[in-house]
């Protein structure tokens, strides 16, 4: 049984050293899980990245034979995304310009581990 | 002009081969190429336009997620990293092996700064 308050907690728990907000969004741009800052700019967040993500899987698999996407790192002037695929859903956190783009990187990376087997279960079930 | 430019990125994909880095692109935002460099280890299609064409989107859609101009995106596709500067009006598009050390491949952004502004002014003009 899926925990809503629960996985808002776990998501929220990435939100330190300038990570703003923390989201997990279905492959349609739909958001599932938030916490953080400003739900509004979360759903603009996940439509957006959502789009980019499906562009360049689609594209990565006719250009790049087959390549399969796992990490898309976007740096604007105001401020850095990290985006990373946890079962069927995309994990995505949203910082501050001046977080290093490597701890942005590792943090997604230990959450989408940490997430993997219950979202796994959720989708399979 | 072109000759001279070609010659200093093939110089500098051959000084970071040995990191990981296969091809080196300069383009318009409808990914058409005006130098591109590269071995013989990237896909086939990796440098075509109609995959080089799709950054422009990407960035147009950065673009309005709310935190400021786009900069810079990282593509981590299981074998491959595609690294792309926004150089308005131009991209440079940056094919690695997914090992490459992106901080390091982040650096070359200074390096082909001149070169790119050189370009940008004759594309402006």
């Amino acid at each position: 049984m899926l925990k809503p308050k629960t996985l808002s907690q776990i998501l929220g728990e990435a939100n330190t050293g300038g990570i703003q907000s923390t989201l997990l969004l279905n492959s349609t741009g739909a958001l599932l899980s938030y916490s953080g800052k400003g739900e509004g700019d979360g759903q603009v967040i996940a439509a957006i990245v959502s789009n980019i993500w499906s562009v360049y899987e689609e594209s990565g698999q006719s250009a790049l034979l087959e390549d399969k996407l796992n990490f898309l790192l976007l740096d604007c002037e105001n401020g850095r995304v990290c985006v990373t695929r946890v079962a069927d859903v995309l994990l995505c956190l949203y910082a501050e310009p001046w977080v290093g783009l490597g701890i942005l990187k590792t943090k997604a990376e230990a959450l989408a581990q940490y997430l993997d087997e219950p979202i796994h279960h959720i989708a399979s079930s | 002009m072109i000759e001279d430019a070609t010659s200093y990125m093939q110089s500098v994909l051959e000084s970071y081969r040995k990191d990981g880095l296969h091809a080196i692109a300069v383009t318009d935002r409808d990914g058409v190429p005006l130098l591109k460099v590269a071995d013989a280890e990237i896909p086939e299609h990796a440098l075509r336009q109609n995959f080089l064409s799709t950054f422009g989107m990407a960035t147009d859609q950065a673009n309005k997620l709310g935190i400021g101009k786009n900069k810079l995106m990282v593509f981590a596709y299981s074998n491959i990293q595609i690294i792309l500067f926004n150089k308005h009006p131009l991209l440079v598009t940056l094919i690695a092996s997914v090992n490459a050390n992106t901080g390091l491949l982040l650096k070359l952004e200074e390096q082909l700064h001149s070169l790119v502004s050189c370009i940008s002014s004759l594309v402006d003009a």
